[in-house]
């Protein structure tokens, strides 16, 4: 295989409330591509999607799930920080999850923003729409309008169940991920040092003192 | 959303500070049930870091010193006749002597305001923030959300006193020195609006000045830290951190630069091998004493015989007295005391000297020229780090959760239950206690220490260089025999802590007297408040003040567990920060209480990595290993110094 010319990782967030189906859309996400190999989600951070987005370009997307942080809504810096992108989700047959989906879009817009100072891209995820109870959705006007309103780059009615509309909606959220990136290579901090499991590459440095 | 919580837990970790947090990432890892609570609203306890909106709420909150503590009796029903209950403390006494300074300019009629990223609100906040808010509780709702007070806020509070973000906080405790202020805020406005029409062209060609609106308007910058340290590249932490592979959610920066100050002036300590062949200051002569000094540090252990006869002799006197007698002169013995060893003339041992030279030079060269690191986005970073492995493995976490009183049961003296601000009750095997949550009753026989610290906005380094981007640490021996040295730790905007522009200056010491008692001095030596600066005036090369921070934190770390009063053998204490520069402390007290209610298991052993685990089929192996050793949004690698390669290539 020829090698893509461009490579690029972004971190995105799965948030929403408790039980609306984040893991499932997660799992079913990366699984189709990945084997059954996928294993549960205790002791993992986050599940990698490889996506060759075109001939020449490859991006891989870390999907951060929200771990047991997700009760009180009382999430790390961690967890935010770098993210370039964002699903929320709420589950069509509750409304008090779609209630939340304001809340959650101020809290993460309050504690995230792209380097450049704008906040980052988010799709809204009507989970669960194959059990046929989605009265929330009937009018998909309104909810054009409330994705503007809140600012949301777009909406898809999704079944993780099914597995209905859920690269669609990844794909919107990538595209505009990409559309906004070439301004942000620039505030990259070069000197950065990220302390690793075995460091083989040690320099023995010319300076130290021992002779 | 409470009453989801679970009643049934292995471990209560209670605080979320750097100790209590390791221990609660280690418990989870484990495969214990862990509840990780803080009665604070954000992750870290006096570890925390805040941006400078969220820095001025915590000012106000110890400023009005408010005993607005509700009272409440709902544990004492649920305790039953065969127990006992440990009341806990719901208010925080280890911070003391909070006192502000604003040096910069305060044109009040200016937008001030911190940018936010909901840009559609604005226009309804403003008027609010800016100027008559006499009121603090006046702020809407939306200004909630734009000021992150840091980002553990929870999604769904409701605005109170703590997310106050409004300027005049620091109206009601600004002492003196101050030439502009709010007091009189209309006047104040009417002249400044004035003033800058008539002067705004004058006022745009001076270079660097920086208004207090902008400090307000760019908080968000701002990661200001209650604790000021370091991480010693081969220290505890780092290897924690490295083994835990916690370091995946940390990048760090290298310090740059060692200072030292004498006679007035401010110098760069050689400490490398390159350093001290570049300085030009040091004779030739004096370069061979240093470097024939540290090597004997670095090598006197290993060969014992040849050295024993020459440090033997020293082992009673003071490090200060032995360096005089190894050929060093007055200036190199300094630096070597003061910067390097960085200990006290008249008290430390040669021994320790000694030791605290070799373990400086040790962690030379590990990730750069100097032995130390610290966290982009601050120190307040790391207790997160751990809280999200812990997560992670399951652990559960409740901020501006309070327990009202551990249960202990009469016949077996053990703690089995805690019982919350709601009145749960929540059972557990094991509980850890942050030592700040312990009630008068229990601590009546503690004797605390306290740590003097001060937080400096400044607008350059104290010691310019052609770049900008320097990371120092100094420190400045005590000037009086019963004086302690301060540390002083400057950051430059791209640690991000703090905006572009200026520096964040931390400075620390074991407590004399009051944290301004203790460092104004040093200050005054470093710096010149903003203000006398008005005439520009290009000669004065010490860097300006723009807004200045002393408080007093108490310092538990010394205190034995035996001095609590009546504590059940299964609820464990640990304390709060330590004056030190490393975090071993909190590193060992962890370790220890895991190792007391996990005798057998690993501490903090590397988690599966999730790439490994998603790409363990088709993937191919090109891909797998090139991605794990990457964070996000750095497809440059180039430009990072990435220590380390994927672990794939370490086995």
């Amino acid at each position: 295989m020829q090698a893509p010319h461009k490579e690029h990782l972004y971190k995105l967030l799965v948030i929403g409330d408790l039980g609306v189906g984040k893991t499932s859309i997660i799992k079913r996400y990366v699984h189709q591509n990945f084997s059954s190999h996928y294993r549960a989600t205790i002791g993992v951070d986050f599940a990698l999607k490889v996506l060759h987005w075109d001939p020449e370009t490859v991006v891989r997307l870390q999907l951060w799930d929200i771990a047991g942080q997700e009760r009180f809504g009382n999430m790390t810096r961690v967890y935010y920080r770098e993210a370039m992108g964002a699903f929320i989700v709420f589950d069509v047959t509750r409304p008090a999850t779609f209630e939340a989906v304001a809340k959650w879009k101020n809290d993460l817009d309050s504690k995230l923003t792209l380097p450049n100072g704008k906040p980052v891209s988010v799709v809204l995820l009507a989970n669960k729409c194959d059990q046929g109870k989605d009265v929330l959705i009937n009018n998909g006007l309104k909810m054009d309008q409330f994705c503007k309103e809140h600012g949301f780059v777009g909406w898809f009615e999704t079944s993780a169940k099914e597995n209905i509309n859920i690269d669609e909606a990844s794909r919107c959220l990538v595209k505009h991920i990409l559309a906004n990136e070439c301004d942000l290579m620039e505030s990259i901090e070069p000197d950065i040092v990220k302390p690793h499991l075995a460091s083989p590459k040690i320099v023995s440095c010319s300076s130290c003192a021992k002779s | 959303m409470a009453d989801s919580l679970p009643s049934e837990f292995d471990v209560i970790v209670i605080g979320t500070g750097l100790p209590e947090s390791i221990f609660a990432a280690a418990c989870s890892r484990s495969g214990q049930r862990v509840l990780h609570v803080d009665s604070r609203s954000y992750y870290g306890g006096n570890w925390a870091s805040f941006s400078f909106s969220g820095l001025l709420s915590w000012i106000k909150e110890y400023q009005e010193n408010n005993d607005i503590v509700i009272e409440s009796s709902i544990w004492k029903e649920q305790i039953l006749e065969n127990e006992e209950a440990i009341v806990l403390s719901r208010k925080n006494r280890t911070i003391q002597n909070v006192e502000v300074f604003c040096y910069a300019s305060q044109n009040l009629h200016e937008d001030i305001e911190e940018t936010g990223a909901l840009q559609k609100n604005h226009a309804s906040v403003t008027s609010a923030n800016s100027t008559e808010a006499a009121d603090p509780n006046c702020l809407s709702t939306e200004e909630v959300s734009l000021s992150p007070l840091n980002s553990e806020v929870t999604a769904y509070q409701t605005p109170n006193s703590d997310t106050e973000v409004a300027p005049e906080v620091n109206d009601a405790e600004v002492t003196g020195k101050k030439e502009s202020h709010s007091d009189d805020k209309t006047s104040e406005e009417e002249t400044s609006k004035n003033k800058s029409t008539a002067e705004d062209s004058t006022e745009q060609l001076k270079k660097n000045r920086i208004a207090y609106s902008q400090i307000i308007k760019e908080g968000r910058r701002f990661n200001i830290d209650l604790v000021s340290k370091l991480l010693y590249s081969r220290g505890l932490l780092i290897d924690l951190l490295i083994k835990s592979n916690v370091s995946r959610y940390a990048e760090f920066k290298n310090i740059t630069r060692i200072l030292s100050f004498r006679e007035g002036r401010v110098e760069q300590v050689p400490c490398s091998r390159a350093d001290v062949f570049n300085n030009r200051h040091l004779t030739v002569i004096e370069k061979r004493m240093l470097m024939k000094f540290l090597t004997f540090c670095m090598e006197y252990e290993e060969h014992p015989d040849e050295y024993k006869g020459e440090y033997k002799a020293y082992e009673t006197i003071t490090f200060s007295e032995f360096l005089k007698t190894q050929k060093l002169t007055p200036n190199l013995q300094y630096f070597v005391l003061h910067s390097i060893a960085m200990t006290s003339e008249t008290t430390s041992s040669t021994i320790d000297g000694l030791k605290a030279t070799k373990n400086f030079l040790h962690c030379l060269g590990r990730y750069g020229n100097t032995p130390f690191l610290f966290p982009l986005y601050g120190q307040g970073e790391l207790p997160q780090c751990f809280c999200r492995m812990c997560a992670v493995f399951g652990g559960i976490y409740c901020l501006r959760h309070s327990i009202q009183c551990l249960v202990v049961d009469k016949e077996s003296g053990k703690c089995k239950a805690v019982i919350d601000q709601f009145g749960q009750r929540i059972n557990s095997k094991h509980f850890l206690v942050e030592d700040s949550y312990f009630s008068e009753n229990t601590c009546s026989l503690v004797q605390y220490r306290q740590i003097s610290r001060a937080v400096l906005i400044t607008d350059r380094s104290v010691l310019k260089t052609n770049s900008e981007q320097q990371i120092s640490i100094l420190t400045v021996p005590g000037e009086e025999p019963e004086t302690f040295a301060v540390r002083v730790i400057e950051l430059c905007s791209s640690t991000m802590t703090c905006m572009k522009g200026t520096y964040l200056v931390h400075l620390t010491c074991t407590s004399f007297k009051t944290a301004r008692e203790d460092l104004e001095p040093v200050v005054q030596k470093l710096f010149i408040p903003y203000t006398e600066m008005e005439i520009e005036n290009e000669e004065v090369e010490k860097p300006r003040i723009l807004w200045a921070l002393y408080f007093n934190m108490r310092d538990s770390s010394k205190v034995s567990r035996n001095c609590y009063n009546d504590l059940p053998p299964n609820v464990y204490v640990c304390s709060g920060p330590d004056c030190g520069l490393g975090n071993d402390n909190a590193v060992k007290q962890a370790e220890t209480l895991f190792q007391q209610i996990c005798p057998n298991e690993d501490f903090c052993p590397p988690p599966p990595n999730p790439e490994d685990i998603v790409l363990d089929e088709e993937s191919s192996q090109s891909e797998a290993s090139e991605s794990s050793a990457i964070p996000p949004n750095s497809e440059t690698p180039k430009e990072n110094t990435n220590i380390g390669n994927s672990e794939e290539s370490c086995e």
